[in-house]
């Protein structure tokens, strides 16, 4: 595994809401950002479930309202990025 | 600081079958997700066929749009999609200026669970009676049906419907096999009463979803924490095999399915190099690993029964593969199987390009498989129109490479499919005898052909609405026919539906013409004129108008009106009419009129072509 959880973590939220990886920052939300919308809220959840062999509770999924309080939820089952 | 970013270079057709493969080996969301981007915006450039798709679910379906658009386009195929609102399924049917009726859909996916719309067949089984169960079957399927009747009204569109899904845990458990109010049985007759549904309309199909689901395990398929807060009734997981599934049973619909299969024979047909190690060193039949090799081909001489037209390219000595094939006890495939076979040390691209002039069959309707990552590349590069796939490096998965093919899908097989291998290598010994001959004439005596033409004969009416879907090439007006179409002319007094059987001192080639023609009282319109590819150039086709024009004089009729219809394909053919002495008749430039004056014309059949006008059901 040569990439660290860090370029997975901001690889995957860029690949899920169409940004260049350079653009994901921890102020990215729905409010700001158009394609963080209901379908790619799950699809953020289920892809970093994916990619971090990890499960995250469904209703969490209200909470996060941006990238930060994504790595939260991340670092709250053990990965830290 | 770089500079602003370069335009990327646009993507072509070998870098994106690559882009889809890693996808199809690991379709994550995020795989999928750069694929789309990278892909979906030239969909339209990068393949050869175009869909429009409309989406009714029972459940939240968004989440499966881009896995579908990306598994056409891994068919050849750009699919624009409409996905309506959940739940309103019958809604959208029904109203003509709903959502679905303005996106002018060409294929409908109904992607409807029993389970949302009979929910008490599902979550309340143990409290219905079995005549409550039978009812609220039959209210859903009242519904269905009429709303799919409403929608028939104003549109030809596709339908695709799922078939409903066994529970993974039947309501009374064990007991429910030997129970007179089994579950499972109630489910299985709502199946058979969708499928009565179905074949009672036209152009309306089932997909067996409830195999699908169990393909993938009942208990994998769904993740409970999305279906419960988000009503989507497939893992994310699943995805891409869901979509896969809708393009395999909406591909053959379309047209671009494949017909040619070109196999290697070292380390596919069997383990091992023959000109190695010898007939007897080769590894096929007995244990492990050569009891793998039989299995696959196996599989491959069920796809020659289904009609694919198999060809064999291998680098090898000429004579080493032919003793194999003739002389090897394990080997299925044999000889007589093969339509064509190129054992040589050309590079294998031409050697299908060669497969295909022989057998007259574009490049786009071959698939090549081999072992080696080298001719794979060479083949995805060189002619990335062919389907390529490679074998992985183990035998006792080669079985499943050939099951999980879909590009050779059709709805039905007919007696000319599961001929085709065999014409076709009848095909090639026509022409080694082109070879051998002078003049065309002499060439032509020599095949002893016999055309037999039917009038109105219904028992065609299936392979009539085939030959209007498969021909491409030689169609004068493509116009798509379904079975109903066909039945319709036939009944009609005013037209007639010719069909034409071709055969020669090589074999029978089957029904390989159509003509149907609408008899007005002064002049005869052929409609539809067409011909498949297969025995085009041996002068059947200008025969067949010959005998139409004949019969249209004998019928009263002054001029015989033929119609082109120019199409990418059938460009090669824009003189036809001209050639047999029509004359133009209007100077449109899409549907051209072409007129035979039937008083000077001299509509005469050559010597070789014998013909038969057969006699059943006029």
């Amino acid at each position: 595994m040569g990439k660290t959880n860090d370029r997975r973590f901001y690889e995957t939220v860029a690949a899920i809401l169409q940004l260049q990886v350079d653009d994901v920052t921890d102020e990215i939300s729905p409010e700001n950002t158009d394609t963080w919308d209901s379908l790619n809220q799950i699809n953020l959840m289920s892809a970093l479930e994916q990619e971090f062999g990890v499960t995250l509770p469904i209703d969490s999924l209200e909470a996060v309202d941006s990238v930060a309080a994504l790595k939260d939820l991340l670092a709250q089952h053990g990965v830290r990025v | 600081m770089t500079g602003p970013p370069r335009p990327p270079k646009p993507i072509g057709l070998t870098q994106m079958h690559r882009i889809l493969d890693e996808v199809h080996a690991n379709p994550t969301i995020v795989n999928i997700n750069r694929a789309a981007e990278a892909l979906l915006p030239s969909a339209h450039r990068l393949a050869s066929a175009e869909i429009k798709i409309g989406c009714l679910a029972t459940f939240t379906f968004d989440a499966i749009e881009t896995s579908l658009r990306l598994q056409a386009l891994r068919a050849g195929i750009a699919a624009d999609t409409f996905i309506g609102p959940f739940g309103r399924l019958e809604q959208e049917l029904i109203d003509p200026a709903s959502g679905l009726a303005e996106s002018r859909p060409d294929v409908i996916l109904l992607a409807v669970r029993l389970k949302d719309s009979c929910p008490a067949i599902y979550e309340q089984f143990n409290t219905l009676s079995p005549e409550q169960s039978k009812e609220t079957l039959r209210d859903w399927h009242d519904r269905l049906a009429a709303a799919l009747r409403a929608f028939r009204v104003r549109s030809n569109a596709h339908v695709l419907i799922h078939n409903y899904e066994m529970p993974a845990a039947p309501a009374l458990g064990l007991a429910d096999r030997a129970s007179a109010a089994s579950q499972v049985d109630v489910i299985a007759r709502a199946n058979d009463a969708l499928t009565d549904l179905a074949s009672a309309m036209d152009n309306v199909r089932v997909m067996d979803y409830d195999g699908l689901v169990a393909n993938h395990g009942r208990l994998n398929w769904t993740d409970s924490r999305l279906e419960y807060f988000a009503r989507m009734a497939v893992a994310p997981r699943n995805n891409w095999h869901l979509a896969g599934f809708y393009i395999r049973h909406l591909r053959p619909l379309v047209g671009p399915s494949r017909k040619v299969l070109v196999l290697d024979a070292d380390n596919t047909l069997w383990g091992g190099v023959v000109g190695d190690v010898g007939l007897n060193g080769i590894e096929l039949g007995g244990d492990y690993p050569g009891n793998a090799y039989v299995a696959f081909q196996r599989r491959v001489l069920d796809l020659y029964h289904r009609g694919v037209v198999l060809c064999l390219a291998s680098k090898n000595e000429s004579g080493t593969v032919e003793e194999v094939l003739d002389s090897h006890p394990d080997m299925v495939l044999r000889r007589e199987h093969f339509a064509a076979m190129r054992v040589n040390w050309d590079p294998k691209p031409a050697n299908v390009e060669r497969i295909a002039t022989d057998l007259n069959l574009g490049i786009d309707s071959m698939v090549f498989l081999d072992d080696s990552p080298v001719e794979c590349e060479l083949m995805r590069t060189a002619l990335p129109q062919v389907l390529t796939i490679q074998m992985p490096p183990e035998p006792a998965a080669f079985p499943g490479v050939i099951e999980s093919l879909d590009c050779f899908d059709q709805w039905s097989i007919s007696a000319e499919d599961r001929r085709r291998g065999s014409l076709y290598k009848a095909d090639t010994s026509r022409r080694s005898l082109k070879k051998t001959t002078v003049d065309m004439p002499t060439f032509l005596r020599q095949l002893e052909m016999t055309m037999t033409i039917y009038t109105d004969h219904a028992p065609h009416a299936g392979r009539a609405a085939q030959l209007t879907n498969r021909t491409n090439q030689f169609n004068m007006h493509t116009v798509r026919c379904t079975e109903n179409d066909i039945r319709t002319y036939l009944e009609d007094p005013n037209h007639h539906v010719f069909t034409l059987a071709l055969a020669d001192r090589f074999g029978d080639s089957g029904i390989v013409g159509l003509a149907v023609v609408r008899c007005d009282s002064d002049r005869w319109v052929l409609l539809l004129f067409l011909m498949s590819c297969r025995v085009l150039g041996r002068t059947v086709e200008q025969g067949f108008v010959a005998w139409i024009a004949r019969r249209a004089r004998e019928g009263g009729a002054g001029q015989l009106i033929g119609q082109f219809l120019p199409t990418a394909k059938n460009r090669h053919f824009a003189d036809f009419y001209k050639t047999c002495g029509f004359s133009r008749d209007d100077d449109r430039d899409e549907l051209q009129a072409w007129a035979w004056d039937l008083q000077t014309a001299d509509p005469s059949l050559p010597d070789w072509l014998q013909v038969i006008v057969s006699e059943q059901t006029e």
